[in-house]
């Protein structure tokens, strides 16, 4: 059998800041094959040509064995934070031009009379007001004539922009209204790109809804750009195999969904490394976990049951709000590159400043003067100086131990071992602080920690790991092979998936139940027209339902899963008891439910991964050295292990140090390690 | 300081966190709109003299961690494991709670059969009974008036709630299953705080949390007082108004000196109004309260933003607060809408402030919030009432910063209404809600513009209530050469031959077809407007902040199809005046200080405050209205004739001389 008769081999891939990350499933013998790039930030694609050509070359495959790439990008993110989008303009249904200035006029601080508001994505000159609108039960109440389209498209054309938002007030109630100005405005600009609101997201709430338009407008004419070259540069190495972009949600898109709403992949990349956790954890029988993905300025927590990522329908992009759903991802704290320091009170800090890769810590010899928590690694023995990033990077073990003796100083911890017991105490401030947001992320859902295991990943989340499980009271790590690579192999096993939604807002009674029904059917028809147009090679389709419910009066709603034959009133109802009594702790069964948003998610599920397998161990591995560790005041021996030479069934006890390529792996003293059948390390208590 | 550098960073961290772990607790198990939506509700751990050392920093109202439990502890007598104390009586808990709807909470926590410290919460409860539905009106004239009093008790014993006191509780709300919804969101917080407490105390030991309790207030007072060895050391006065006490037309003053030295700030409120018959006293005790202080914790944190959020911060802090006058009122008097006072209070610290860092504080914010309300028919006889935005303005501008447009932190911080939500549930269309253009004041730094909200109505009878409106005479003032911003307005069917423009309302009656506008005032710019950059200006005219005659009114800068004219420019902005001591509050302020001089209010207040309470109200309202007879009717908002002035001026003599 050919490997395309096999399916074909599936290639994910990840652009990160540092490197482009690459994963192979190749069905010949059911293996992944890894490989990284550095990356090229003024050209992203050029890093990814090139890459591919070396990971193929590496795999003996030729262009043509190809059958998918996943491809992941945060082009679209760092140019909505950095403001490097295109030139936009808006338009919004008279009175409602400061739409974006007033947001919902909250500020960022109440506390700091010096913060300021975001910087609007669309200056208010570039905002254009015209007479159209729509009243909440769906009527158009204004309609512009010939003369006013006219007005608008001129003004339009005088701002020479690259792309346009479209916004009416209710728009929601009628996304057809919406479509057809916008195609109209179009025609009259030269084919001007206008992202209408309500046809990407009929959703009630009209700041919010505008932010997905403009955002959407913001990053289109950068993405089309960018996949052009990237379908073209693959074009001319052979590879013709359907390209998918990984979004938000934890699916993936066609390349012409993307680039017509790229605002659903903005937050793919740490998207993909939950999503591959979540996915790596339930085939080793793991249910729930908490991901924790740390990284050179963050790190970041998202909880996963069955394989399942927590969704959030209200998230954060550098100051603004996004409303389409995304894997639930929480920043809990400090990065690899977080800066320790002391303030003049003469008390310890570790960030939130981030060193960053330039100059980046100390130890990196560019220049960096202040310790960062990479250095406390160092210093501590965590990590080895010759075997960063496979040995590609020679650290500074000196210049990290002399720059937080110095800080050691300042705050009494002067004499032997200044500098490791420095960064102990750093550690140990930097723990407390992830564990601290950790329980608060966890508290704001009612769970609790210590009912999940911990699944780290991200150049320093295995490192960090069994300190921040001590803190929290986790028994139970997970580490999977290849951490450092994960936000690729989580698109390479993505599902298509697209989210839609319409606003219903009414009582629930027979009548808005048969209309939810209708509702559902119209949504999976629309899901079903768009899945049959990305192509790709699905193996089925599957359909999430889901509505927004309140009891009346409240102010807030939950997001209730509906399984398919929840049609009844009743048993809606008690969907929503039920998950309300889950969250808050309390039903109410006196006052009526109201139905909210309805949702609905359309599921092309793809070929599964292959399930890797490695070779049985010896049950007990033979360390490849020794190296000194320090904890709790003093230097233990631990054992190193290299990860790749361990096999299934492997067990080693704490304290030891486990190295691969892109990561590190600090097993505590009362905490044994052992090695399953996908090559993963599970990291359990044996001690209390 | 007992504690090592690392030990204290780390329960600094923990400490706090357990707050807000207890406000996410509470946010989470709570029923109520305020808990859910508005956050009205706080966490904290307090030490055993019922100061508090953990304060959530990011959830729930920031400005109570200068709050007192002692007095409510020891009103309760000795504690036992299970017990948990409950007041809202601003008088008998001594400014713990600060008016009735607040339901405050205390439990002790053990360890090894010793109190360790205080799990504390408040929520801002639907209704405890009263004269009105919510239990909170600005006419209310008495506290007894405002519902139930609750004088601290406990409410749980050993664990169990006391059945008599919940009978109280039930029999005295409007709303007695929400009420109890919260009070057990509020007992699941404080266990929640409990739990976490003692995990730590098991990872840390009990000496360890008690002296890094300690350690963290007085490593935020030292904070603080670094901070305020900053100022420069002197005298600084300020006063403001409020436009009117809510039941007459007479301007409520709120005075102030303060007095930095050595790290210390002292302010002295003498020259404050007397407390007035309405509802917006403010419960202090004459403490550095929470409500008197919101400005020094603000400074503190813009200034070093790395102070952990404690009593402490309050520590280098002193006040004086007149007993009887408006900051610190006697009982009976009734504090419903403190907050409103407060507002002001805010500005008037800002104001000192500037006197002595005129290049950290910003000019005056606009000062006010309106939650804009609609109550329209419901076809069953009965009202259907929904908020339909919370208005608010902008921040003032401060040195090298405009201010910010359309949003507002000052006191609150409330997320505004989506339009469509609101047009979904109300028969109301909403034209426009926008910026306010050329509200801002001018200055080198422009104020942030104030806000428009004009909607149309769709039912007949419909009321619109506009509480909270303020600043329609007394403008929010600029400052270091700064102008003021445009003082808020009320008009209804603007441009309609049946326009009506009208001053405050309490309660506005339309009908459908007719449109109602809240202009809400604009904030203080600072620095002269002559020396605005040009090109700044032609941006804002060219964003349309302001419009090309305000442009060349305000800043003498002249625009024509969009770009500068250099030389006319130079030309105009020789007329452009910078503002002075005299004028940067407007010219309504302006004319009353030529009536109501700064020194003869401070004498006039003084002679007042000394008064038995029921006599002093009334003889405020008779010097006023006396002094006030022979001005034109709506001075200050219209000129008066210089005999007039010096008529009235006279009589505020006399009528000070018989005091």
């Amino acid at each position: 059998m050919t490997i395309m008769q096999k399916g074909g081999a599936r290639i994910g891939i990840d652009v990160g800041g540092t490197f482009t990350d690459f994963v192979l499933s190749d069905p010949r013998d059911d293996s992944l094959a890894y490989y990284k790039e550095p990356s090229t930030p003024d050209d992203p694609s050029r890093a990814l040509i090139e890459g591919l050509r070396s990971l193929l070359d590496k795999t003996g495959l030729a262009a043509g064995d190809v059958a998918t790439i996943m491809h992941g990008t945060t082009i679209g993110l760092n140019a909505i934070i950095q403001r490097r989008g295109a030139t936009i303009a808006l338009i919004v249904t008279r009175g409602y031009r400061d739409i974006l200035e007033i947001a919902r006029s909250r500020m960022p601080s109440s506390f700091d009379f010096h913060a300021s508001k975001e910087a609007p994505l669309v200056p208010r000159y570039r905002i254009v007001e015209i007479d159209a609108r729509l009243s909440a039960d769906g009527r158009t109440t204004l309609e512009p004539d010939a003369a006013e389209l006219d007005r608008v498209a001129s003004e339009l054309r005088a701002l020479k922009v690259d792309a346009a938002a479209l916004v009416l007030i209710n728009g929601y109630t009628d996304p057809a209204v919406e479509t057809a100005l916008a195609a109209r405005l179009s025609e009259k600009t030269d084919g001007l790109s206008i992202s209408s609101a309500a046809a990407i997201w009929p959703e009630i709430r009209e700041y919010e809804r505008t932010l997905v338009a403009c955002l959407n407008a913001y990053i289109q004419p950068l993405m089309q750009h960018y996949f052009t070259g990237l379908k073209h540069g693959l074009e001319r190495d052979g590879v013709t195999a359907p390209i998918l972009i990984t979004a938000s949600n934890g699916g993936s898109l066609s390349l012409s969904s993307a680039a017509e709403r790229p605002v659903e992949t903005i937050l793919s990349g740490p998207a993909s490394g939950v999503m591959a956790a979540a996915r790596l954890a339930a085939e080793a029988g793991v249910t729930s976990i908490i991901t924790f993905d740390m990284g050179g300025t963050s790190s970041d927590i998202a909880v996963a049951h069955a394989g399942e990522a927590e969704l959030a329908t209200r998230t954060d992009i550098g100051g603004l709000p996004l409303v389409l759903p995304v894997v639930d991802v929480s920043a809990i704290g400090a990065g690899g590159g977080s800066v320790v320091w002391v303030d003049d009170h003469d008390v310890l800090h570790v960030g939130p400043r981030s060193a960053g890769a330039m100059p980046g810590p100390v130890s990196y010899g560019r220049g960096g003067t202040e310790p960062a928590v990479t250095d406390c690694y160092l210093a501590l023995g965590y990590i080895d100086p010759a075997g960063f990033l496979g040995g590609r990077m020679q650290l500074d073990r000196d210049a990290a131990e002399t720059a937080l003796a110095d800080i050691g100083a300042r705050i009494g911890l002067g004499g032997a071992d200044a500098a490791a017991r420095t960064a102990e105490g750093a550690l140990a401030v930097t723990t407390a602080g992830m564990a601290t947001e950790l329980y608060k992320t966890l508290a704001a859902r009612g769970l609790d920690p210590a009912t999940f295991a911990l699944v780290p990943f991200g150049g320093a989340g295995p490192t960090h790991a069994n300190l921040l499980a001590e803190e929290v009271g986790i028994g139970r790590v997970v580490i999977p092979p290849a951490a450092g690579t994960f936000c690729a192999l989580g698109g390479a096993a993505a599902d298509l998936r697209r989210d839609f939604v319409r606003s219903l807002r009414r009582p629930l009674d027979e009548k808005s139940a048969a209309l939810l029904q209708e509702i559902f059917t119209e949504l999976a028809a629309e899901g079903s027209t768009w899945l049959d147009r990305e192509g790709g090679n699905t193996t089925g389709r599957r359909i999430e339902r889901g509505v927004d419910m309140r009891y009346a009066g409240q102010a807030y709603e939950l997001r209730v899963a509906l399984p398919e034959h929840t049609v009844s009133v009743e048993a809606i109802a008690e969907a929503f008891h039920r998950e309300h009594e889950r969250i808050y702790g309390f039903r109410d069964t006196q006052t009526a439910v109201e139905l909210g948003t309805a949702r609905l998610a359309m599921v092309g599920e793809t070929t599964k991964l292959a399930r890797q397998r490695i070779a049985g161990g010896s049950g007990s591995p033979v360390p490849r050295g020794v190296r000194a560790l320090f904890r709790k005041g003093g230097w233990l021996e631990a054992a190193v292990f290299g990860r790749e030479a361990l096999g299934a069934g492997d067990v080693i006890s704490g304290p030891a140090i486990i190295e691969q390529d892109d990561t590190t792996t600090i097993l505590l003293p009362g905490w044994c390690a052992r090695v399953d059948i996908a090559g993963n390390l599970h990291l359990e208590r044996t001690a209390t | 300081m007992k504690l090592d550098s690392v030990t204290l960073a780390i329960l600094g961290n923990k400490l706090a966190a357990v707050s807000e772990e207890m406000c996410l607790t509470l946010q989470r198990t709570g029923r109520t709109l305020y808990v859910k939506e508005t956050a009205d509700f706080a966490c904290a751990l307090a030490g055993l003299d019922g100061r508090f050392f953990a304060y959530p920093r990011s959830i729930g109202v920031s400005g109570f961690v200068g709050l007192e439990c002692l007095p409510a502890i020891e009103a309760v007598g000795p504690l036992e494991p299970g017990d948990v104390i409950l007041t809202n009586d601003p008088y008998r808990s001594e400014g713990l709670s600060t008016h009735l709807p607040d339901l405050h909470m205390i439990e002790p926590y053990f360890h090894e059969g010793r109190i360790v410290a205080y799990g504390w919460c408040f929520v801002h409860c639907s209704d405890v009974g009263g004269r009105v539905p919510s239990s909170i009106s600005p006419v209310n004239t008495e506290i007894f008036q405002e519902g139930l009093r609750i004088p601290p008790v406990k409410l749980m014993k050993r664990g169990e709630m006391v059945p008599e006191v919940r009978l109280f509780l039930d029999a005295n709300s409007r709303t007695p299953d929400a009420n109890m919804g919260d009070i057990r969101a509020m007992l699941a917080a404080l266990s929640a705080g409990r739990r976490r407490l003692e995990q730590t105390i098991a990872q840390h030991g009990a000496e360890t949390v008690a002296a890094a309790a300690t350690d963290l207030v007085t490593y935020a007072a030292e904070k603080a007082r670094a901070v305020l060895r900053r100022v420069p050391e002197g005298r600084y006065s300020f006063s403001d108004y409020l436009d009117d006490d809510a039941a007459t037309h007479l301007p409520v003053r709120i005075a102030l000196a303060a007095t930095f030295s050595d790290g210390t700030v002292h302010l002295d409120f003498t020259g404050t109004d007397p407390q007035v018959a309405t509802a917006m006293n403010i419960p202090s005790r004459g403490r550095p309260h929470a409500w008197l202080t919101l400005r020094v914790l603000a400074l503190v944190n813009t200034l070093d933003p790395t102070t952990p959020l404690n009593a402490g911060l309050l520590d280098p802090v002193r006040i004086t607060a007149p007993e009887g006058s408006l900051v610190n009122p006697q009982e009976p008097a009734a504090t419903g809408v403190r907050h409103a006072a407060a507002i002001r209070v805010n500005d008037v610290l800002n104001g000192a402030f500037g006197k002595a860092l005129p290049e950290v504080m910003p000019a005056a914010a606009s000062g006010t919030v309106i939650p804009v309300v609609m109550a329209e028919p419901d076809g069953r006889g009965g009202r259907r009432v929904q908020v339909v935005e919370p208005m608010i303005g902008g921040t003032g501008a401060r040195f090298g910063h405009d201010g910010v447009d359309g949003r507002d932190s000052g006191i609150s911080n409330l997320a505004n209404n989506p339009v469509e939500t609101v047009e979904a549930e109300l028969g109301v269309e909403i034209l426009t809600y926008a910026l306010r253009p050329d509200s801002g004041g001018a200055g080198r730094w422009r104020g942030g513009c104030g806000m428009e909200l004009t909607f149309r109505v769709l039912t007949d009878d419909t009321n619109v209530l506009g509480r909270g409106m303020e600043r329609l005479v007394f403008r929010p003032w600029g400052a270091n050469g700064g102008k003021p911003g445009a003082t808020a307005e009320l008009t209804v069917n603007r441009g309609r031959p049946d326009e009506r423009r009208l001053g405050k309302i309490d309660v506005l009656t339309v009908n459908a077809g007719d449109t109602v506008t809240f202009l809400t005032p604009g904030a203080g710019g600072w620095g002269d407007p002559a020396t605005r950059d040009p090109e700044a200006v032609r941006r804002d005219v060219e964003n349309g902040f302001v419009t090309p005659r305000g442009a060349l009114d305000d800043y003498g800068v002249v625009i024509a199809n969009g770009e500068i004219d250099p030389d006319a420019t130079r030309r105009q902005r020789a007329t452009i005046v910078a503002s002075n001591a005299d004028t940067a509050q407007g010219p309504e302020r302006t004319r009353w200080d030529s009536v109501f001089s700064a020194p003869e209010m401070d004498r006039l207040n003084r002679a007042l405050v000394g008064m038995p309470g029921a006599i002093r109200q009334r003889r405020r309202r008779e010097i006023l209205d006396m002094v006030l007879a022979p001005l034109p009717e709506h001075f200050p908002r219209v000129e008066a004739s210089e005999e007039a002035v010096t008529l009235a001026r006279r009589k505020l003599g006399e009528a000070i001389a018989q005091l």
